[in-house]
C-alpha cells in the first residue's frame, strides 16, 4: 500500500513538473491557484477530515496570507518570498490561536458558526479600515524574489509559469510530505481518536482541546501559505478573499475530492479550479452547474472523486 | 455552449486525441487575414449583471455596424465574452483571453475593485485593455501614472462633481443641512467628500446632519432611511447606483422622507433609471445619466438609431454603460485604422496603442476622446427630473451637458487640490 502511494505521489509530482512543457501558459496560470488551494486544503483537511471540525471561516487565514504578502511586498518592501511565507504563516497562526481557543471548545454547527463569525469579522475589518487595508480595492501584491533571485529578465507571465510555478510545486511536495507525517504521527492519531469519540479519547488521556488548538494553528499556517501564492498569482489582495463564499469554496473542494482521503482535497482543488474555469467560459449559468455538481457528489458519491476512483480500482482488481 | 461541445466532439472524431487537446497546447498566433478578436469581460450576474448586459448590447451594436461596413481596417470583429466576477477570477478570465484565445484587445469591466487589480496585471502582461468603467485609482490617487497598455474611462468622481455643481447652481441658499447615503466603498466615500469640498469651494455654508454607508447590494435600508428621516436634512446626496437605489427610494417614499420638500441629488442614478418609478420618486431631483441620456431631444442620429434598436429589440431603455462599451470599441477601431493608414501595413500592438493616444471619436452619447495619459474624456448629462413624459419613470426636464474636461482633474493632478484651485464654472 505504501509503495502504491509512493508511486502515485511521484507520478503526480512528475506530471506537475512536466506540465509547463506540455500545457499553454494560460493553463499553467490555472494550475498555480490549484496548487495554492491544494496547500491550503492540506491544512483545512487536518481540521475537517482528521479532526472532524468543519470550519466555515478558513478563508480568513487564506486572506491573512494574501494580505501578508501584500503588506510585506507593497508597504514594507520585503521581496523575499521565503520571508513572506514565514511571516504570513506566523501572522495566520497568531490570528488563529485566539479564534481556536474559543472555537475548539465547541463542535459541529457551533464550531462552524463561530469560525464563520470570525471570518466575517475579519472581512469587515478589511472592508472598513480603508487606511490600513485599502478597503474594497485591497492592496497590490508585488512580484517576490525566490531564493534571492528576482528574475528581472522575465515578464510577469513568464515568471509565474516558470520559476514561481516550479517553486510552488516544490512547496506543495514539501508541505504535503510534512502533513503526511503529521497525520500519521501519534499527534494525528490523537486527532482522529477525538474525532471518533471525544469522551472516550479524553478518558484515555488525549488532551482534546490542546491538540485541536494545535491542529487549528497548523491549518491556519497552510491556508496562509496558499493565500500568499494566490495573491502573487493575482497581483492583488482584496476583501473577497475573506468572504464566507470563499470559505464555502474550500469546503466544496474538500467534499468534491473526498475529505476522508489524504489526497482527496488535493484532487478536489485541481478539479474545482479547472471545472469552474471551463464552466465560466461555457455558460453564464456556471454557478448552477457547480451547485448541481456538489449536490450530486454529496448525494451519490459522499466519498468524493477519490472515493469513486478507489471503488473503480477495487472492482477492476477483483476481476 | 453547444458549439464548443460540437467543436470538441468533431475534434475527437476527426483528428483524434492530439486535435482534441489542441486548446490546451501552445500554438503560434493566427494569420492577419482572420477576424480581429476582441475579448469582453463584463458582469453577467449579481448586482451589476444588468449593467454588464447593457454594456454588452452597446458592444454588439458597435460590432454589427463595424462588420456591416467592412470591419476594422478590412478585418471583421469577433467577440469572445467572459464574465466579470471578483478580482481573482476576473484576472484569470483576462489571462484566458490573452494567453489562450490570443485576442487583439480586451474591453469591459464595471467594478473599480476589479479594474484596479486588473490594470496592473494587464500592464505586466503587455495586454491592450480598454476599461468601460472602473478606474485605476486607489481612492482618488492614480496608481498607474504612465500606463502603456491600459486605457481607462473617465474618473469615477466626474458625475459627483457635476451633480454637486448643479446642486449649487439650482439650490444655493435653499439648503443648510445635508445628509448622505452612499455605498460603503471608495466610490461612495469619495463622491460625498467631493460634494462637501465643492460646497466649501463655492462658499455654501452647510452642516452634515447624517451620513449613512450601506454595503453595496444591501436590500434592507429601513434603518438607514429612519436615520435620515430623524436627521431632517434639507438635502440628501446619494451615490447609490446599483439595485439598492430603487430599494432606497421605495423605502424612503414609504417612510415619508419625500413629504417635507427634501432635495435629492443622485449623481449616478442613470443605471437604474427605468426602475425608479414615478409612483415613488419626486420631481425635481438632480439625476445623473452620465455619458448617455437616452431621451435627449438633441441626440445625434447615431444615438437615436441605437435607442430605437434597443427599445425594439430588448423592450427597454439603455443607460450609460452601453455608451462606455461603444466608446471603447470606437477608440480601438480608430486607433487600428489610424495606425494602419500611417504604416500602410497591418499595425502591431505598439503602433495601435500610440495611435489611440489622443484619438477623437463620436460615441453614442456624444463626442469623446482618449487623452495622451490613457484617460477618456466624454460628454456628461444630468439635470432636474420631471414626470411630464410618456414613461412610467422620470426623465430630465432640464438637461445640463458638460464635457468631462470641466469636471475631471487634468493629467497628473491631485483631485482634492484640483477642486480647491481649478476655475470651475457653474
Amino acid at each position: 500500500m505504501k509503495t502504491a502511494v509512493g508511486v502515485f505521489v511521484l507520478a503526480a509530482l512528475a506530471t506537475l513538473f512536466a506540465l509547463p512543457s506540455v500545457l499553454s501558459a494560460y493553463y499553467i496560470t490555472l494550475v498555480l491557484p490549484a496548487v495554492a488551494y491544494a496547500i491550503a486544503l492540506l491544512g483545512f483537511n487536518l481540521l475537517f477530515g482528521y479532526t472532524g471540525l468543519l470550519s466555515f471561516g478558513h478563508a480568513l487565514y487564506v486572506a491573512v496570507g494574501a494580505y501578508g504578502a501584500a503588506v510585506l511586498s507593497s508597504k514594507l518592501g520585503i521581496k523575499s518570498f521565503e520571508l513572506v511565507l514565514l511571516l504570513s504563516g506566523a501572522a495566520a497562526v497568531a490570528a488563529a490561536i485566539p479564534v481556536a481557543l474559543l472555537s475548539v471548545r465547541y463542535e459541529k454547527i457551533f464550531f462552524g458558526i463561530l469560525t464563520l463569525a470570525f471570518g466575517m469579522l475579519f472581512h469587515s475589518f478589511l472592508f472598513k479600515f480603508y487606511d490600513i487595508t485599502g478597503g474594497d480595492t485591497g492592496i497590490r501584491v508585488l512580484r517576490p524574489s525566490l531564493f534571492g533571485n528576482e528574475f528581472k529578465d522575465l515578464d510577469k507571465t513568464a515568471f509565474l509559469v516558470g520559476p514561481f510555478y516550479y517553486y510552488c510545486v516544490g512547496l506543495l511536495a514539501i508541505l504535503g510530505f510534512v502533513m503526511w507525517r503529521i497525520v500519521h504521527s501519534p499527534f494525528g492519531l490523537h486527532l482522529v481518536a477525538s474525532r471518533e469519540n471525544r469522551r472516550k479519547s479524553e478518558y484515555l488521556g488525549v488532551r482534546v482541546r490542546f491538540f485541536r488548538l494545535i491542529a487549528f494553528s497548523i491549518s491556519a499556517f497552510y491556508c496562509a501559505v496558499g493565500g500568499a501564492i494566490l495573491a502573487i498569482n493575482t497581483g492583488q489582495a482584496d476583501p473577497e478573499l475573506a468572504y464566507w463564499t470563499h470559505s464555502g469554496e474550500l469546503v466544496f473542494m474538500a467534499v468534491l475530492g473526498g475529505f476522508a482521503n489524504f489526497f482527496g482535497p488535493l484532487v478536489g482543488a485541481f478539479t474545482f479550479i479547472f471545472l469552474k474555469s471551463e464552466l465560466m467560459g461555457l455558460t453564464q449559468f456556471w454557478r448552477f452547474w457547480l451547485g448541481l455538481t456538489l449536490i450530486v457528489i454529496v448525494v451519490l458519491f459522499p466519498r468524493g472523486l477519490v472515493g469513486v476512483g478507489q471503488d473503480l480500482w477495487t472492482r477492476l482488481h477483483k476481476r | 455552449m453547444n458549439s464548443k461541445r460540437r467543436k470538441l466532439l468533431q475534434a475527437l472524431g476527426g483528428t483524434g486525441v492530439v486535435a482534441a487537446a489542441s486548446p490546451y497546447l501552445s500554438f503560434p498566433a493566427f494569420a492577419q487575414n482572420t477576424p480581429i478578436k476582441v475579448g469582453i469581460i463584463a458582469p453577467k450576474a449579481g448586482i451589476a449583471g444588468t449593467i454588464g448586459e447593457c454594456g454588452l448590447r452597446g458592444t454588439m451594436f458597435a460590432v454589427e455596424r463595424i462588420n456591416a461596413t467592412g470591419g476594422i481596417a478590412g478585418r471583421k470583429v469577433e467577440l469572445i465574452v467572459e464574465e466579470e466576477t471578483n478580482p481573482k477570477d476576473s484576472i484569470e478570465r483576462l489571462r484566458k483571453l490573452v494567453l489562450q484565445d490570443k485576442v487583439d484587445c480586451v474591453q469591459g469591466i464595471v467594478s473599480s475593485g476589479v479594474s484596479l487589480a486588473m490594470g496592473a496585471v494587464a500592464e505586466e502582461m503587455k495586454a491592450l485593455l480598454i476599461f468601460w468603467d472602473g478606474t485605476t485609482q486607489d481612492g482618488v490617487k492614480e496608481t498607474m501614472a504612465n500606463p502603456r497598455y491600459v486605457f481607462r474611462s473617465t474618473d469615477n468622481e466626474c458625475e459627483a462633481v457635476m451633480a454637486s455643481l448643479l446642486a449649487i447652481k439650482y439650490w444655493k441658499g435653499k439648503f443648510k443641512t445635508i445628509a448622505g447615503i452612499n455605498p460603503d466603498y471608495s466610490y461612495g466615500r469619495n463622491n460625498f467628500a467631493a460634494f462637501q469640498a465643492l460646497l466649501k469651494k463655492f462658499g455654501v455654508e452647510h452642516k452634515v446632519v447624517a451620513d449613512q454607508w450601506p454595503k453595496v447590494g444591501t436590500t434592507d435600508l429601513n434603518s438607514h432611511v429612519a436615520a435620515l428621516k430623524a436627521a431632517k436634512p434639507d438635502l440628501i446626496f446619494s451615490s447609490l447606483l446599483f439595485a439598492d437605489l430603487p430599494i432606497f427610494m421605495r423605502t424612503a417614499h414609504g417612510a415619508g422622507l419625500m413629504d417635507g420638500g427634501t432635495k435629492f441629488v443622485f449623481p449616478a442614478a442613470g443605471f437604474q433609471h427605468t426602475a425608479l418609478k414615478k409612483s415613488f420618486t419626486p420631481e425635481g431631483m438632480i439625476f445623473g445619466h452620465n455619458t448617455l441620456y437616452f431621451d435627449h431631444k438633441d441626440a445625434s442620429p447615431l444615438q437615436k438609431d441605437f435607442v430605437k434598436m434597443y427599445v425594439d429589440k430588448y423592450k427597454d431603455y439603455p443607460h450609460w454603460e452601453a455608451d462606455r462599451a461603444y466608446f471603447a470599441m470606437q477608440v480601438f477601431k480608430a486607433g487600428v485604422e489610424a495606425a494602419q493608414k500611417a504604416k500602410n501595413a497591418w499595425p502591431g500592438k505598439e503602433d495601435i496603442i500610440s495611435a489611440m493616444e489622443g484619438v477623437k471619436v463620436q460615441s453614442l452619447g456624444g463626442p469623446g476622446h482618449m487623452r495622451k495619459d490613457h484617460i477618456a474624456e466624454q460628454t456628461f448629462y444630468q439635470g432636474l427630473t420631471t414626470h411630464k413624459n410618456s414613461y412610467d419613470f422620470p426623465t430630465l426636464g432640464t438637461v445640463d451637458t458638460m464635457y468631462s474636461d470641466q469636471i475631471q482633474k487634468p493629467p497628473g493632478a491631485d483631485f482634492w487640490k484640483w477642486i480647491e484651485t481649478a476655475q470651475i464654472k457653474l
